[in-house]
């Protein structure tokens, strides 16, 4: 079991770094965001943005990373690659597990430089909040695989798939407290939308992050039990329609 | 001038075939405006009216986004083989070439009419000169825009190279503007490059021909100049370089 889902693991991680000129891109807009916009905020608003803002571009930056998975799985649906991957040595169970946990390591590289600067930019934690930081944004990274998974499974044609993920990027980027707190959307936002950032796993790994470093907002329970929610919810729908879908491709 | 009506008419056609693109800009754009602008308008303490300031960068922000996909368009057409076809129609590479670029300025337009209208009816400009001096302050930037994306994508021929270029100068371009924040607020290296910047002086001529307070605003008369150099040259080297790497029927 474990050999084919590290096996699964190593094709996954090897074809994240072809994306060299995706995450070139994707690197660009978060040291962009941090390092110019945050800055010029910073002298624009009442408090550091600049130090408000560097857990978010780690928490915004995972979520992209981590989405990257869905395109792969959406390629192969339409290519006919799945003929070739049921064709391998491999249980279903490990194919499955093995992207889903390769999709969350790839959103973990990708973000933790990320990490490592908003911690120089705000303050070192001890190593157990390290790790329950690295662990957060696993859980999320995970989930978003299992997200991007599902919707890619889902929606076979690639003009919905870039469609239905450009939505779902706006939404959750722009509905969190990734770019500002919690009360200022209250101010703007209606209920139902204020309930959706407040449940938003963004949100959750943004404010973990805020929580551990700069002990704002407190972390507390609810923020962990909503993040395991989220990603038990999507690891668990992403598996079971990837595992559907790939058999049902080749029909 | 016929022909290049053909073109422009062809790539407006071709633009109103990608219709999950055209979606998903607007959406974009109406969450930057009803979202992201509404929430940092609200912790932003140093202006009074920087939500309609915000707004405003967004339109010419999405503008700039959407004239800059003429160059993706051409590596399309290059990876399908569309190039030689273009080369063998009766048409002079600089009729293909302006026609072109004349066509992203005006897609964009196209495009972003229902926003623009929507928010100027929002903020009451009904003035026809204002709406017209900032119609012709969008379109000059865009054309130039296109002029930029053409010589790009044929000046790099590498589809990697032009994606990259591309995602840098979207990243960097639009921060180190004045489309999000004034000049006045950003510290001094940012506000030199912001000067070299096409897209500072875009989005604050659109500013001030919607009448917003001038005290954040650039020249306008130096951002009249250069827009105009910025399209002429864009444009000429586009035209000098499409003839030049395309010339004898082949792409790479």
């Amino acid at each position: 079991m474990i050999h084919g889902v590290l096996a699964v693991l190593e094709h996954d991680l090897r074809v994240f770094f072809k994306y060299r000129f995706t995450l070139a891109g994707l690197i660009s807009m978060n040291l962009a965001d941090l390092l110019i916009m945050a800055v010029v905020y910073t002298r624009m608003v009442s408090f550091n943005y600049f130090q408000f803002l560097a857990p978010g571009v780690t928490a915004t930056g995972l979520f992209a990373a981590a989405f990257l998975i869905g395109r792969e799985v959406n390629m192969e649906t339409r290519r006919g690659y799945n003929e070739y991957l049921l064709s391998l040595p491999l249980r279903r169970s490990e194919l499955v597990l093995g992207r889903v946990t390769a999709g969350g390591l790839r959103g973990i590289i990708y973000a933790t430089p990320l990490l490592i600067l908003a911690m120089l930019i705000l303050k070192f934690p001890t190593p157990a909040q390290f790790g329950l930081m690295l662990f957060a944004m696993y859980l999320l990274s995970m989930g978003i695989s299992g997200l991007a998974i599902s919707l890619a499974v889902a929606l076979r044609s690639f003009e919905r798939f870039t469609t239905a993920r450009s939505l779902l990027y706006l939404l959750l980027i722009f509905c969190s407290t990734v770019f500002y707190p919690l009360a200022v959307l209250r101010e703007i936002l209606p209920g139902s939308l204020i309930l959706f950032a407040q449940l938003n796993p963004l949100s959750a790994v943004a404010d973990l992050i805020r929580g551990y470093l700069i002990g704002v907002p407190p972390v507390t329970t609810q923020s962990w039990t909503e993040l395991l929610a989220f990603s038990g919810i999507f690891i668990m729908a992403g598996a079971g329609l990837y595992r559907v879908a790939i058999e049902r491709s080749v029909q | 001038m016929t022909k290049i009506l053909l073109v422009i008419e062809r790539d407006l056609r071709s633009m109103v075939q990608q219709k999950s693109i055209l979606l998903m800009r607007w959406f974009y754009a109406i969450i930057q405006i009803g979202i992201f602008g509404l929430a940092i308008s609200r912790i932003v303490t140093v202006m009074q009216d920087y939500y309609t300031y915000y707004a405003m960068g967004v339109i010419v922000m999405t503008m700039y986004s959407v004239a800059i996909y003429t160059g993706y368009e051409i590596y399309d057409e290059a990876d399908l083989g569309y190039t030689e076809y273009l080369l063998s129609i009766p048409l002079t590479r600089r009729e293909l070439v302006l026609g072109r670029s004349l066509a992203g300025g005006i897609r964009s337009l196209v495009f972003m009419a229902p926003i623009i209208a929507g928010f100027m009816f929002l903020i009451g400009i009904v003035d026809p000169l204002r709406v017209g001096m900032a119609i012709v302050a969008l379109f000059g930037f865009t054309f130039g825009v296109s002029g930029l994306s053409i010589t790009l994508a044929v000046g790099l021929r590498s589809g990697d190279k032009f994606d990259i270029i591309m995602g840098a100068l979207d990243a960097f371009i639009v921060r180190l503007s004045s489309a999000l924040y004034p000049q006045a607020f950003m510290p001094k290296p940012i506000a030199i490059l912001s000067q070299f910047n096409p897209l500072t002086y875009a989005s604050d001529l659109f500013r001030w021909s919607l009448n917003f307070n001038t005290h954040f605003l650039a020249n306008p008369v130096t951002s009249v100049v250069v827009l105009i150099i910025f399209l002429t040259t864009f444009n000429v080297a586009g035209i000098a370089i499409y003839e030049r790497n395309l010339e004898g029927g082949t792409w790479r």
